[in-house]
């Protein structure tokens, strides 16, 4: 961020110059002139609250210091001058130095103070009043009340239009999305100080300022990266004056969900269902329940207490090599459905140190900080820890050149190996069946390996056993991002800017497996998988900007270019068969069989020039336009470059004279913008290329009969497309501002229209085209349109208490409005499909339950059909159930999101509360598929099979019990599981006590902090599984629930200290 | 001044700047693929070879584009698809897993059915990689090859071509036929599978140009030969029901035929030879899958098929019923009387198995006499399991009492040539499969011969099997100690094994031609059991006798239920055949996977169309 703000009108120009020059020697050579002073000072707002932060410019020039904590400040400046003092959310105020040697200032709220505010947009700053795009500000006071482990993860619910979806895992990344979703990549760019970089490693403790780009007059300037909204975060900075040391913390004692709310069968329901829809089960003869279960290399099934086959002295146990083990289990018959889930996860605590040491004189400022995230997950053996030092600095070399830089260093510990969805733990406590116990009689781990027959149990395996035995798993992570800067004003109007700046990250992981002997399919051999690589990319950004006044026009200039490149390499290994399980021994060198190690790079190259034009008239009629060329090397030759032009209109009409008497209507603006903006996420760098690739397992062959040595071949990799080139899209925003209600009402409305041209996507193509994957190509059209408001009102009860409300309301609609022939293309249980919404769930629609085989009968002709199974939409309505019957059934996008947030302050607590809700978004709960009905295998099953049809119970909507798919019961993907996935959740809620100031001076302390936070204490919704939040990675499985870690309720204690 | 020298600065920065990303532009946004094969890097000899290296590496059905199909849905020999499908075998294991393959067994698949579209994807994948080698020869630059070798590849790479889409049009009969013109690039491969069955004359082309073109024997032991070309050419005429256009090729392979290595094609001695890897490529391989085990693929390019009935660490431990495990009728129809088959009654009454019986309980096996061939068929209790101990396991009550055992390496062959560990529990073994052996030449030219009504010659054809099988050096024998397997085979059969051939009053003359298409029918099944072959001889029949697939499954099916339930009265069915029923006009030919059938779609609706009966 640089600042140059000041700008007295009325001065004469020559004398401003003059004063410059001045200005230059004084600070040269202060010793020698005596016309200066040394000012101290102390900047308060009405209240004598002291604002830090505050701006205490010398009028006319850009020389100047900022408030400290304690809102003090010292300048040297020349007797005769006048001081400008600027704070956010205050009127600017203009005092007469006079001689004095002290000056206090109280700034008041004033009127439109709020439009003063200067936020960062695209490559330059802007006041709020002068912008005509549609940017979201970010509460970072809101959104540092809730413990979180990233800037990233604390953005939800924080500002409208701008939709997060968090996950509970430690370290997980969050997804994010702008503006609802339309295309296949809708990852925002991320620029921190300026810099693309990973939002998921940025602790929201550093974060000064946090503004969403969402609409093209805002985000045009980064053209072809800007379609999914851009995020700039500005990192904190040092101010001058006396150094500040603060230091923060929190402890969140996080809770883990009770098993029972699983909701699954416990061993007695599970038998008795069992046993009936399958009478001859030998697990459970007769109808009914042994006391154990064995197996030895020649015997195997189940028993009673008292079977010789069970005596202990039988048993015998080889970890390595299972085959020679007896394993004898008891079953634990009273053995809930929830009691593996209870036996993974734990309460856990979460914790965050930060402390920072920031100052500045006047032509310097720094801050430095450090961080430690330890966040233990509830479910056993999973963390993150996070190590943080960041270090801004900036220079002032003369008074017109300044160089600084950013820098955050990460060194992150965070093995997540196969904790998340699929076959992991937290899916087999789901379904692992209930009677199974975690040990077996001697205390090895228990499992389906023993008992009557292989898979009679099921194949699930021990969730407890695969989380302990995960204690050999590493991964480890260092990276950088950062940036170092030199700017220059020179003639008086121009100033120019060259950054470089860039993220490295290097990381290493290694997974190892146990050989797993207790489960039911192969007792697999140990296995060490390592696996390391690095990924740069390096930013160069050069600026010019001219900025200047001609009576009412004010105009400023940016022009700019800016290259990027990304490089990343990996290499990968594995050895099977280690002597021992011990840590320490485990390296390649020490496997019996190693694999051939692989690696994989990749590299691509963005470059670009930009240009910026605003201009405002009278301080009435706003006009920007922006204008950005992108190159980049993934698309062909004649396909690299791509234009994108916006432009942006703006009127005050508050400003007008019939408005200007209001009193009701303090600030009210109306702009508009429309603009191409381009994207390229998801594109891999070989795009253009048809390449071949080899391999032992694939594509070599023992063409001379050897036996053991094959012949090298090749196959095809991906078929390349050099037409590919930039997904652009279209959007027009209309947008509304206002203060009113004498500044006590902010709001903000923004409609918008986006749609999306020329589509990027794997073109989707059948197995007649061969294996190879295929390119991204531009097809179709998606719309999307949508509101955006944003309320917030603050108020004064009395004079100790105040309070304010936030309100951000999302709302989109979404279709699909071209698709090539055919017009749909599916991606697992999504079609995508002209005049449906993005993501929508494609299938069988479930009508009902067959009640009786009258119904049966009068219904369309239907495989399968029976009583008690599925009946489905006849869509065609020609009376036969087939392939044209698929429907969309269910669509994850939400009706609208919204987030509240509440604040209130008396005397010196402070309350606040962050409320957030998605309304109307469906979810397939894809967990259900196992353990929602039984013909999809063995395993513990949803507690909804207690009331499945049967003869005596025709009145409900669950299929019957039985084994084996069909067409009619889930042998084909319908809407069984799928579920309204609405929910309110209060994320946070905290309280506040700051300890009063003058207490605290005496110990030398200037702020001391203490807070009580309840997070998610409270979630609202119908859905059955476990966290409405689901997390589905990507647009093809948005809002399918995987069985994903899901975020707990916690107690939060925080601690803010500054010196 | 000093603004002067400020100015200077600037100008001097801006324009070193301009100038840096002036001499970098030009080459800055150029950025080649990094670690990729360029079709040119493939422009020359060694390239084009590779690629018809990769369309061969398919064969053993592992490997499409990097990612895993389950390998054990798509292992070459096709367990589930047509052997479970059949009489031959059930999948076993119950409901507890692998569902989809149970669907195959008891015709409750839909076209959602992954092994169906895995296999689909195996075998269009393949083809692709055929047409690339084509492609390849065709951009070669001139003299890169000599004319010989160019018609060489060409003629291998159409022959593997043909090799894929006929398993295809096996499987589905109405394929589209995709041939070298079918690129990702020209965007025409959207292609139709109508008019029904039109890819048998293209598959044929493919093979006649092959047979043409092949020289007889090749250096590379693996590589497509003349005489392989001519096998499968008679094969695909044969499942066309084109008798009359087959019989000349197979009686010239019968006549002439030579092995890759230039063998006249004969029996080998012993039956089991042809399931020993130190036996391979032999006088009786056709054309074999080469498996590869310990050459650095991590086991993928072996035989992976048998994998659930290996033997576990515990000597002959297998793991007992997860898949393909034979049928009591398969078992049943190796009893013999007068050492000849009992056509028709040979599943009224049961080998005697351990079905129901715990492993301490006491079992005699079987005393009745045999076809010797079971027992390198079928594993069953107390008989020994090749060089590993006494097959111990307890009857599986979902699968039965039996397991195949045609593909389990020997213990003597472990590590080596013979065996891998694929993920460290799943076992591949480098015994090849061959595609067309001898035998199976030898039993379709005997069908040949019944139909044109050459009884006398389909009986010798016949004889020559059975002779070869009556063999006694071939007999499994017993250990020489039961309890130390290490000690070797004794000199005494493993079973009462009673074969003869027939002639005179048995023969088919005198017994009129349904007996000798029966007998010819029959032998077949005896023969190639288990190697995946019977749900596709199953087809074929019903192309000649219509019904006949449908009528001998529908009787199949429930009988076999009915004897788990004799064995384990009231507690034991094998659910997944309970209820089963094959619809005639449906069930013969599979589901085409309904994902390709969507993303086959243009604007007019989908341009696969599902084969008859299937939604």
């Amino acid at each position: 961020m640089h600042l140059h703000l000041i700008n007295d009108k009325k001065s004469n120009m020559r004398k401003k110059l003059l004063q410059c020059v001045l200005i230059v020697f004084a600070l040269c050579h202060t010793a020698v002139f005596a016309q200066t002073n040394k000012i101290t000072g102390n900047v308060t707002d009405e209240l004598n609250i002291p604002l830090s932060g505050a701006s205490v410019m010398i009028s006319g020039t850009t020389y100047g210091t900022t408030t400290d904590a304690n809102g003090n400040f010292s300048l040297t400046v020349p007797t005769n001058a006048s001081l400008l003092i600027n704070s956010m959310g205050h009127s600017d105020q203009v005092v007469k130095v006079s001689g004095r040697s002290t000056i206090n200032v109280k700034l008041v709220k004033g009127e439109s103070a709020r439009l003063e505010e200067v936020l960062v947009t695209g490559y330059s700053v802007q006041k709020k009043k002068d912008i005509v795009g549609s940017v979201a500000v970010v509460d970072v006071k809101a959104l540092k009340s809730a413990p979180s482990t990233s800037a990233m993860q604390a953005l939800q619910g924080q500002a409208a239009g701008v939709d997060v979806v968090n996950n509970g895992s430690p370290g997980a990344p969050s997804q994010i999305f702008i503006r609802g979703i339309t295309g296949f990549s809708n990852t925002p760019l991320v620029l921190i100080d300026g810099v693309q970089g990973n939002i998921n490693e940025i602790p929201a403790n550093d974060v000064e300022s946090i503004q969403v780009l969402k609409d093209a007059g805002a985000a045009s300037i980064y053209g072809a990266r800007g379609s999914n909204g851009v995020i700039l975060i500005t990192t904190k900075k040092g101010r001058s004056g006396a150094p500040i040391i603060s230091y923060d913390s929190y402890y969140n004692f996080q809770i883990p969900r009770n098993g029972s709310e699983l909701n699954t069968l416990n061993a007695q329901e599970y038998q008795r269902i069992m046993s009936s829809i399958n009478p001859s089960s030998t697990l459970f003869p007769g109808g009914r329940f042994p006391d154990f279960i064995f197996r030895g290399p020649n015997a195997r099934g189940i028993a009673n207490d008292g079977d010789p086959a069970v005596n202990p002295s039988l048993y015998r146990f080889d970890p390595t090599d299972r085959s020679k083990n007896y394993q004898i289990t008891r079953l634990n018959k009273a053995g809930q459905g929830g009691d593996m889930y209870d036996a993974i996860f734990n309460s856990a605590l979460m914790m965050n140190q930060s402390i920072s040491a920031s100052g500045g004189t006047d032509r310097s400022n720094y801050l430095l900080s450090l961080g430690y995230l330890d966040q233990q997950g509830t479910l056993q053996n999973t963390y993150l820890k996070r190590y943080n030092a960041r270090a801004n600095t900036m220079f002032k070399l003369t008074n017109n050149i300044r160089i600084g830089e950013n820098l955050n260093v990460f060194y992150k510990d965070n093995p997540q190996s196969a904790v998340n969805g699929g076959f992991g733990p937290i899916q087999g406590s789901f379904n692992q069946l209930p009677f199974l116990p975690i040990y077996d009689i001697a205390g090895n781990f228990a499992g389906p390996f023993a008992g009557p027959a292989n898979f009679e149990l099921g194949d699930w395996g021990n969730p407890k056993a695969e989380l302990l035995l995960t204690n050999n798993n590493r991964s480890r992570e260092y990276g950088m991002i950062g940036n170092a800067y030199l700017e220059i004003d020179f003639l008086k109007h121009f100033t120019a800017r060259t950054s470089f700046g860039g993220a490295i990250t290097n990381y290493y992981n290694q997974v190892f497996t146990y050989n797993e002997y207790w489960r039911a399919g192969g007792g697999s051999n140990n296995t060490l998988t390592e696996r390391s690589g690095f990924a740069t990319s390096a930013q160069w950004t050069n600026s010019l900007a001219y900025k200047n006044d001609f009576g009412a026009h004010n105009v400023s200039i940016l022009v700019g270019s800016e290259s990027v490149e990304n490089k990343s390499r990996e290499m990968r290994a594995r050895g099977d068969r280690f002597l021992s399980n011990d840590y320490n021994y485990l390296i390649l060198g020490n496997a019996e069989v190693r694999t051939i190690p692989t690696s994989s790079a990749s590299e691509d190259a963005l470059f670009s020039v930009f240009g910026r034009v605003d201009y405002s008239y009278s301080d009435r009629y706003l006009l920007g336009f922006t204008i950005r060329r992108d190159g980049f090397s993934a698309f062909g030759p004649d396909k690299k470059y791509g234009v994108f032009p916006a432009l942006a209109l703006g009127w005050r009409i508050s400003q007008e004279k019939f408005m200007k008497n209001s009193k009701w209507i303090n600030e009210m603006k109306i702009r508009g913008s429309y603009g191409i903006l381009g994207n390229k996420e998801g594109i891999n760098p070989t795009n253009a290329y048809t390449t071949y690739s080899q391999g032992p397992r694939f594509s070599y062959y023992d063409i001379n009969g050897t036996g053991n040595a094959i012949v090298q071949g090749f196959f095809p990799q991906q078929n390349g497309n050099t037409f590919t080139s930039w997904e652009r899209n279209k959007l027009l925003n209309i947008g509304f501002d206002a203060t009113i209600m004498n500044n006590k009402l902010d709001l903000s409305v923004d409609y918008y229209e986006k749609s999306t041209d020329g589509l990027l996507r794997p073109i989707q193509a059948p197995y007649t085209a061969g294996e190879a994957s295929s390119p991204f190509v531009n097809i179709g059209d998606v719309q999307n349109k949508g509101i955006d408001i944003n309320v917030t009102y603050r108020g004064r009860a009395s004079k100790d208490f105040t309070y304010s409300v936030g309100v951000n309301f999302t709302t989109y609609k979404n279709k699909i409005i071209s698709l090539p022939d055919p017009g749909y293309f599916d991606q697992g249980i999504v079609r995508f499909e002209e005049n449906h919404p993005m993501s929508s769930f494609f299938g069988y629609k479930i009508v009902g339950v067959f009640n009786d085989s009258n119904q049966v009968k009068q219904s369309p002709v239907q495989q399968d059909a029976a009583p008690g199974r599925y009946r489905y939409f006849d869509a065609d309505g020609n009376d036969t159930i087939n392939a044209r019957d698929r429907v969309h059934f269910g669509d994850p996008n939400p009706s609208f999101t919204m987030g509240v947030n509440l604040g209130a302050t008396y005397k010196n607590f402070d309350f606040s509360a962050i409320i957030y809700t998605s309304q109307g978004n469906d979810i397939y709960n894809n967990g259900l598929e196992y353990f929602g009905s039984f013909e999809r295998g063995i395993s513990n099953k949803s507690k909804r099979v207690l009331d499945a049809w049967t003869p005596t119970n025709t009145n409900t909507m669950i299929k019957k019990n039985e084994l084996g798919r069909n067409f009619s019961n889930s042998g084909v993907t319908n809407s069984d599981f799928m579920e309204d996935g609405s929910f309110i959740r209060l994320r946070s809620l905290q309280l506040g006590y700051n300890l009063p100031a003058a207490l605290l001076k005496k110990v030398g302390i200037s702020r001391l902090r203490f807070n009580l936070t309840a997070v998610n204490l409270l979630t609202i919704t119908n859905y059955s599984g476990l966290d409405p939040e689901v997390s589905g990675s990507g647009v093809g499985f948005r809002g399918q629930d995987a069985g994903a870690y899901v975020q707990e309720k916690g107690v939060s204690f925080g601690l803010n200290l500054g010196f | 001044m000093k603004k002067m020298k400020n100015k200077l600065f600037i100008i001097c920065t801006f324009s070193v700047a301009g100038i840096v990303i002036y001499s970098c532009k030009k080459n800055f946004l150029e950025r080649n693929p990094i670690g990729q094969i360029s079709s040119v890097t493939l422009n020359n000899k060694a390239g084009v070879n590779g690629l018809l290296i990769g369309a061969y590496s398919m064969l053993d059905g592992t490997g499409i584009n990097n990612w895993f199909i389950s390998t054990a849905n798509t292992s070459v020999w096709n367990a589930w698809a047509g052997s479970t499908a059949s009489d031959d075998a059930h999948k076993g294991g119950g409901y507890g897993s692998q569902n989809e393959r149970s669907e195959l067994e008891n015709k409750k698949y839909t076209a959602e059915n992954s092994i169906l579209h895995d296999r689909w994807r195996l075998y269009f994948g393949a083809i692709q990689r055929c047409n690339e080698a084509l492609r390849g020869l065709d951009k070669l630059p001139a003299g890169e090859l000599t004319a010989d070798e160019a018609l060489q590849i060409r003629a291998e790479a159409r022959f593997l071509r043909g090799v894929y889409h006929f398993m295809a049009a096996q499987m589905w009969k109405n394929i589209p036929y995709i041939d070298e013109s079918i690129t990702f690039s020209a965007g025409n491969y959207k292609v139709s599978n109508k008019p029904d069955g039109y890819a048998w004359a293209k598959i044929e082309d493919d093979f006649k140009y092959a047979a043409a073109n092949l020289t007889p024997t090749k250096t590379q032991i693996g590589r497509a030969h003349k005489w392989a070309a001519k096998g499968f050419l008679a094969k695909t005429y044969m499942q066309q029901a084109k008798l009359t256009d087959a019989k000349p090729i197979l009686d010239d392979i019968i006549s002439n035929g030579v092995t890759s290595g230039g063998t006249r094609f004969q029996l080998q001695a012993e039956f089991s030879q042809i399931f020993r890897a130190k036996h391979e490529n032999g006088s009786e391989s056709v054309f074999s899958v080469q498996m590869s085990v310990n050459d650095g693929g991590e086991g993928r390019n072996g035989n992976e098929g048998e994998s659930f009935n290996f033997p576990g660490t515990a000597g002959t431990q297998s793991f007992g019923g997860w898949g393909h495990q034979p049928s009591f009728n398969l078992v049943n129809a190796y009893r013999t009387e007068n050492g000849l088959p009992l056509l028709d009654t040979y599943n009224d009454a049961d080998v005697t198995n351990d079905m129901g019986k715990k492993l301490s309980d006491p079992f005699t096996t079987h005393t009745g006499p045999l076809d010797p061939r079971l027992d390198w068929t079928v594993s069953r209790r107390k008989v020994p399991f090749h060089d590993w101990g006494l097959a111990n396991e307890e009857a599986n009550i979902q699968g039965g009492p039996y397991h195949g055992k045609k593909w389990v390496y020997w213990k003597e062959e472990t590590g080596s040539k013979g065996s891998e560990l694929i993920d460290g529990w799943q076992y591949a073994s480098g015994i090849n499969y061959n595609l067309i052996r001898f035998s199976d030449v030898l039993l379709l030219a005997a069908e040949c011969e019944v139909e044109s009504g050459s009884l006398q010659k389909a009986e010798e054809l016949v004889n020559i099997i059975r002779t070869r099988a009556a063999n006694p050096a071939g007999f499994l024998k017993k250990y020489v100690n039961d309890a130390d397997p290490s000690l070797g085979f004794s000199t005494d059969p493993a079973a009462n094994y009673v074969i003869s051939t027939y002639s005179g009053a048995n023969g088919f003359v005198a017994k009129g031609k349904d007996y000798a298409r029966k007998a010819v029918r029959f032998e077949r099944r005896l023969e190639l059991a288990l190697e995946g072959h019977r749900f596709f001889d199953l087809q074929r029949y019903d192309r000649i006798q219509p019904g006949y697939m449908a009528d001998l499954l529908n009787k199949y099916m429930p009988e076999e239920v009915a004897k788990f339930e004799f064995y384990l009265p009231g507690t034991l069915t094998y659910d997944i055949l309970k209820g089963a029923v094959f619809i005639k006009g449906k069930h013969e030919i599979y589901a085409i996977p309904q994902v390709q059938i969507d993303q086959s779609a243009e604007a007019s609706g989908p341009t696969l169309i599902q084969n008859p009966g299937h939604n």
